[in-house]
C-alpha cells in the first residue's frame, strides 16, 4: 500500500474532483443574476415608458453625448485609473447636489405651499424663544434641581406656543399679527438660509478649526441665499423657489466641495468630475436650445410634478400626492422615532432579562412581519371606529404607518445600541456615572448614526405602502394639497394604484403610471442614499 | 515609594534558589530582584488599612467564583493580585467598587469596608461609591470623544465645579501623557496608540481625584514599552493613591507591588503578604509551585 502511494507521488498528487462544487457555484450565480437582471429589466422598461428617451431628436442625443457623456467618461476614466478617492469625492458632490435638489423640491412644497412662510416663521420664533431659555437653564444645570428645570422648560414651551387664552397671546399669534411683515422670500431667506448658515458655519469651523472662518462661511451662506432670491426673478425663477433651492441644495453642496478643495489636497482633483458633469449639462442644455433640437417627450415633466389628477392622462399630475407623502413621512417620523428609539433604549439598557421581556422580544420580531393590510385594519379600528377620528386624514395615515414601521425602528435601533461596545458602558459606570448619564453621554451618541440609518430605511418602507392608506379611507383622488394634520391625504403609491385600478385605461397605464412609479422610486433612492452615506461614514469611523 | 529607585543593584542575592530557571516567566531575573528590593523598603511601614474584606463570597449563578476572601489593603501602596485565569482576582477587584452589581446573575455575600464603611450596606449608593474609587480596565477604553472630553468626563457627570483646563493638564501630566498630546487635545482619544489610550484612561480615572485606583490587568493588551511606562506610572501614583492592581504577569507584580495576594483555582485567596515574602519564601507550597511555574 505504502509503495503504491510513493510511486503515485512521482506523477504529482493526483486530482480531487470539483465537479459538484463547480455546478453548485454556477447555479448560485444563476440564481443571483436571475433576480438582479429581472429587476433591472423591469426598471429599465418602466423608466423607458416614463421618460421616453427615444422620442428625442438624434441631434439632442448627439449634443449631450458630446458635451456631457464624452467629457465625463474621459475625466472619470482618468480618475478611476489614477486616483479612486478623488473619483469618489467627485461622485459624492454630484450625488449630493442631485439628492439635495430633490429634497429642496420637497422643502419648497412644505414651506411655500403647505405652510405659508409667515406661519412657519411664527412657529420658528415661538420655538426659538423657549429653546433659548432651555439652553440658558442647561448652563446652570448644577444649581437648579432637575424637576424645577423640567417644569420651567415645559411651561416656557406651552406659554410660548399656546399662550394663556384670554390674557396672553402665544408668540406665533403675536408674530402673525405684526403690522409690518417681511415678504415671503425674506422669511424663507431668514429661516432656511439661517439654518443652512448655521450648519455650513459649524461644518467649516470644524474642518478648518477656525471659528472666524466658520462665521464667515455662515454669513456668506446667508448672503448667497438672499442674493439668489433677489436675482432669481430677473432670470425668470420665482424668488421663493430660488431661496429654497439655494439654501437647501446649492449652499451645502458648495460648502462640502469647498471644504474638500481646501482640506483634501490629494483628492480635490475629483471636483473636476463634478464640474464636468454640471458644466456639460448646462452647456448641453444651452446648445440644444440654440440648435433647436427637441428633447424627449417625457411623461415625468414639470407639468406632471406640479399639477393634480385629471381626467386625461396627459394632464394628470402627482402634486397633491407628493405633498401628501411628504406630510405623511413627517408625521410618521415624528411618531415612530421617539417611540421606537425609546422602546429600544429601554429594552437594551434598562429591562431586566426575564420572561416578560423575552415575550416582548419575540413579539416585536413577529410584528415586523405582519402584513401591512393588517396594520391598516388596526388603524381603522383604533383611530376611526374607537377614537372617532375622521377617515383618511394626514394624522390617521401617519399614525397607522408609524405603527407599521415601529417594530422595524425598534429592531434596528436595538441593533445599533447593542453594537456600542460594552467596554464603553463599563468605563462610564466605572467613573461613577448613573445609568441615565451613561445612556445620554455614551450609548446614544455612539448609536445615533445606526439608529438614524435604520429609521430612514424604515421610512422608505412606509413611503411605499398603499394598503394601510386604502384601509383607513384615504381618498383615491385629491385635487389640492393637504395643509393641516386633519386634511384628507393622498400619497404617491396610492395615486399610482388609483390610476392603475379606478382609471384603468391604455392611456393611464402607459403614461401616468410609469411616470408616478419613476418619481416614487427617485424619492426612495434619494432617502436610501442618505441612509447608505450615513452608514458608510459610521462604519469608516469605527 | 520613591526609595524604590535607590534600591542597590547588588540586591540580587536576595533571590533565593527556589525559582526554576527553565520557567519562561522567571527569565527576567533582574526585574524580579528589583521588585524584591523595592518592596523591602515598604516592610515595616505602618500604613492605615483602606479596604478590608471580610469573608467575601461571590456567585455567578451557580458558579462559586470567590470563596471566603479576607484581606486588608493598606493606604498609599500598590497591592497586586496574581493567579491563573478564572481564579477570581478580577471578580474581587470588581467587588470593591461594586461593578459586579451590573451583572444580573452575580451575587455577593460577606462584607467589604472602605475606610470602615461596609460598601454592601443598604444605604450605600454604588454610583456614589464608584465616584470615590477609580477604575482602569484591561482593554484601553477611551470614549469616542476628544482627549479633553475624555479627561473631563468624570468631572462633568459628577458635577464637580473646577477649572477644566487646569484639571486636564494636571491629570495628563500625572499620567505621563501631557507632552505627547498637549497640541492635539481636541482630537479623538481613539486616534492614540494603545499605550497612550491606556494612559488616557488612567488620566480620566484620576481626574476626579478618587481615593482608590483599581486596575484590572492594565498592561495586558500593551507592548513591552507601553507596559513599562504604565508600570512606572503605577509606582508614582501609589504616592497619592491606594492602588489595587490585577495582573497576569508575576514579574510585574514583583516589580511594582508592596503587597501581593495570590489567588488560585476555585476562587480562593491562598496567600496574602508582603511581595518580598511571597516571592522569596511563600508559606504555602501551592503558591511556591505557582510562582516557580510548576503549575498554572
Amino acid at each position: 500500500m505504502s509503495t503504491d502511494t510513493e510511486s503515485s507521488y512521482a506523477d504529482g498528487f493526483g486530482q480531487v474532483s470539483r465537479t459538484a462544487g463547480t455546478v453548485f457555484r454556477y447555479l448560485l450565480l444563476g440564481a443571483t443574476m436571475f433576480g438582479i437582471v429581472t429587476l433591472a429589466v423591469l426598471l429599465v422598461y418602466v423608466a423607458n415608458d416614463a421618460i421616453r428617451p427615444l422620442t428625442a431628436d438624434l441631434g439632442w442625443h448627439l449634443t449631450f453625448f458630446l458635451t456631457l457623456v464624452v467629457p465625463t467618461a474621459v475625466v472619470g476614466g482618468y480618475l478611476a485609473r489614477r486616483n479612486v478617492p478623488a473619483l469618489k469625492l467627485g461622485g459624492m458632490v454630484i450625488g449630493m447636489l442631485g439628492v439635495f435638489l430633490l429634497f429642496s423640491g420637497g422643502v419648497a412644497i412644505v414651506f411655500v405651499d403647505i405652510v405659508p412662510p409667515l406661519t412657519g416663521l411664527s412657529y420658528v420664533v415661538g420655538l426659538l424663544v423657549p429653546a433659548a431659555l432651555t439652553v440658558v437653564l442647561t448652563k446652570y444645570e448644577q444649581q437648579i434641581p432637575f424637576t424645577l428645570r423640567v417644569a420651567a422648560t415645559g411651561a416656557a414651551f406651552i406659554l410660548s406656543l399656546v399662550g394663556v387664552p384670554g390674557y396672553f397671546h402665544s408668540i406665533p399669534e403675536i408674530v402673525r399679527q405684526l403690522p409690518v411683515v417681511p415678504a415671503d422670500w425674506m422669511i424663507l431667506t431668514l429661516v432656511l438660509g439661517g439654518v443652512a448658515a448655521v450648519v455650513v458655519g459649524q461644518y467649516v469651523a470644524r474642518i478648518r478649526e477656525d471659528t472666524t472662518a466658520g462665521l464667515a462661511a455662515g454669513a456668506s451662506a446667508l448672503v448667497l441665499t438672499g442674493l439668489a432670491a433677489v436675482v432669481g426673478p430677473t432670470l425668470g425663477v420665482d424668488a421663493n423657489a430660488a431661496a429654497v433651492v439655494t439654501s437647501v441644495a446649492f449652499v451645502p453642496t458648495l460648502a462640502y466641495a469647498g471644504g474638500a478643495a481646501v482640506t483634501r489636497e490629494q483628492e480635490r482633483i475629483g471636483l473636476l468630475l463634478a464640474a464636468v458633469v454640471i458644466g456639460g449639462s448646462l452647456v448641453g442644455a444651452v446648445a440644444v436650445d440654440a440648435l433647436g433640437f427637441a428633447g424627449p417627450q417625457s411623461w415625468v415633466d414639470w407639468q406632471f410634478l406640479t399639477s393634480a389628477h385629471s381626467g386625461t392622462a396627459e394632464n394628470a399630475g402627482l402634486y397633491p400626492a407628493i405633498g401628501g407623502s411628504i406630510l405623511l413621512m413627517a408625521t410618521v417620523a415624528a411618531l415612530s422615532f421617539p417611540l421606537g428609539v425609546g422602546a429600544a433604549v429601554y429594552l437594551e439598557e434598562y429591562a431586566p432579562d426575564n420572561a416578560f421581556t423575552r415575550f416582548i422580544d419575540v413579539n416585536i420580531s413577529n410584528l415586523a412581519g405582519v402584513p401591512s393590510v393588517v396594520y391598516g385594519l388596526l388603524g381603522l379600528g383604533v383611530f376611526v371606529t374607537y377614537l372617532g377620528q375622521p377617515t383618511g386624514t394626514v394624522l390617521i395615515g401617519g399614525a397607522t404607518l408609524a405603527l407599521l414601521i415601529l417594530p422595524i425602528v425598534i429592531i434596528s435601533s436595538r441593533e445599533a445600541i447593542r453594537a456600542v461596545p460594552s467596554d464603553m458602558r463599563q468605563a462610564s459606570y466605572g467613573m461613577g456615572a448613573t445609568r441615565w448619564q451613561t445612556v445620554k453621554n455614551v450609548v446614544l451618541p455612539e448609536a445615533f448614526p445606526g439608529i438614524l440609518t435604520g429609521t430612514i430605511l424604515a421610512l422608505g418602507r412606509a413611503i411605499g405602502e398603499t394598503a394601510p392608506l386604502i384601509m383607513i379611507g384615504a381618498p383615491n383622488v385629491l385635487f389640492s394639497l393637504p395643509t393641516e394634520l386633519t386634511s384628507k391625504v393622498s400619497a404617491m403609491p396610492l395615486q399610482v394604484y388609483a390610476w392603475s385600478s379606478l382609471f384603468a385605461s391604455e392611456d393611464f397605464y402607459t403614461k401616468a403610471v410609469p411616470a408616478g412609479v419613476v418619481v416614487l422610486l427617485a424619492v426612495l433612492l434619494a432617502m436610501n442614499s442618505i441612509a447608505i452615506v450615513l452608514r458608510n461614514k459610521f462604519e469608516s469611523e469605527n | 515609594m520613591s526609595q524604590r529607585d535607590k534600591a542597590p543593584e547588588g540586591e540580587q542575592q536576595a533571590m533565593n534558589g527556589t525559582e526554576d530557571p527553565t520557567n519562561d516567566e522567571m527569565l527576567v531575573e533582574t526585574d524580579v530582584s528589583d521588585g524584591l528590593s523595592a518592596s523591602e523598603s515598604s516592610v515595616g511601614r505602618d500604613a492605615e488599612t483602606v479596604i478590608s474584606s471580610d469573608n467575601i463570597n461571590v456567585w455567578y449563578g451557580d458558579d462559586h467564583a470567590l470563596t471566603d476572601i479576607s484581606m486588608d489593603i493598606p493606604e498609599n501602596s500598590v497591592t497586586a493580585m496574581i493567579g491563573p485565569s478564572g481564579c477570581g482576582k478580577s471578580t474581587f477587584l470588581r467587588c470593591i467598587n461594586r461593578m459586579n452589581d451590573l451583572i444580573d446573575v452575580a451575587r455577593v455575600e460577606g462584607g467589604l469596608t472602605l475606610r470602615g464603611k461596609n460598601v454592601y450596606d443598604d444605604d450605600v449608593d454604588p454610583v456614589a461609591l464608584r465616584r470615590r474609587v477609580g477604575m482602569v480596565f484591561q482593554k484601553p477604553n477611551p470614549f469616542p470623544k476628544s482627549i479633553y472630553e475624555n479627561v473631563v468626563y468624570g468631572l462633568k457627570i459628577q458635577g464637580i465645579d473646577a477649572d477644566y483646563d487646569e484639571v486636564v493638564e494636571e491629570s495628563l501630566k500625572r499620567a505621563a501623557l501631557w507632552d505627547e498630546v498637549k497640541d492635539r487635545l481636541h482630537e479623538s482619544g481613539l486616534d492614540l496608540s494603545g499605550g497612550q489610550q491606556q494612559r488616557l484612561c488612567i488620566a480620566r480615572a484620576i481626574a476626579t481625584d478618587p481615593e482608590v485606583l483599581l486596575m484590572d490587568e492594565p498592561a495586558s493588551a500593551l507592548d513591552p514599552v507601553a507596559t513599562s511606562q504604565i508600570e512606572d506610572l503605577v509606582e508614582e501614583l501609589a504616592e497619592d493613591y491606594t492602588v489595587v492592581i490585577v495582573t497576569h504577569n508575576m514579574q510585574q507584580a514583583a516589580r511594582i507591588s508592596d503587597k501581593t495576594a495570590v489567588f488560585l483555582t476555585g476562587g480562593e485567596l491562598v496567600e496574602f503578604n508582603d511581595t518580598q515574602k511571597i516571592f522569596e519564601n511563600p508559606e504555602s507550597q501551592r503558591v511556591e509551585d505557582y510562582i516557580t511555574g510548576k503549575f498554572g
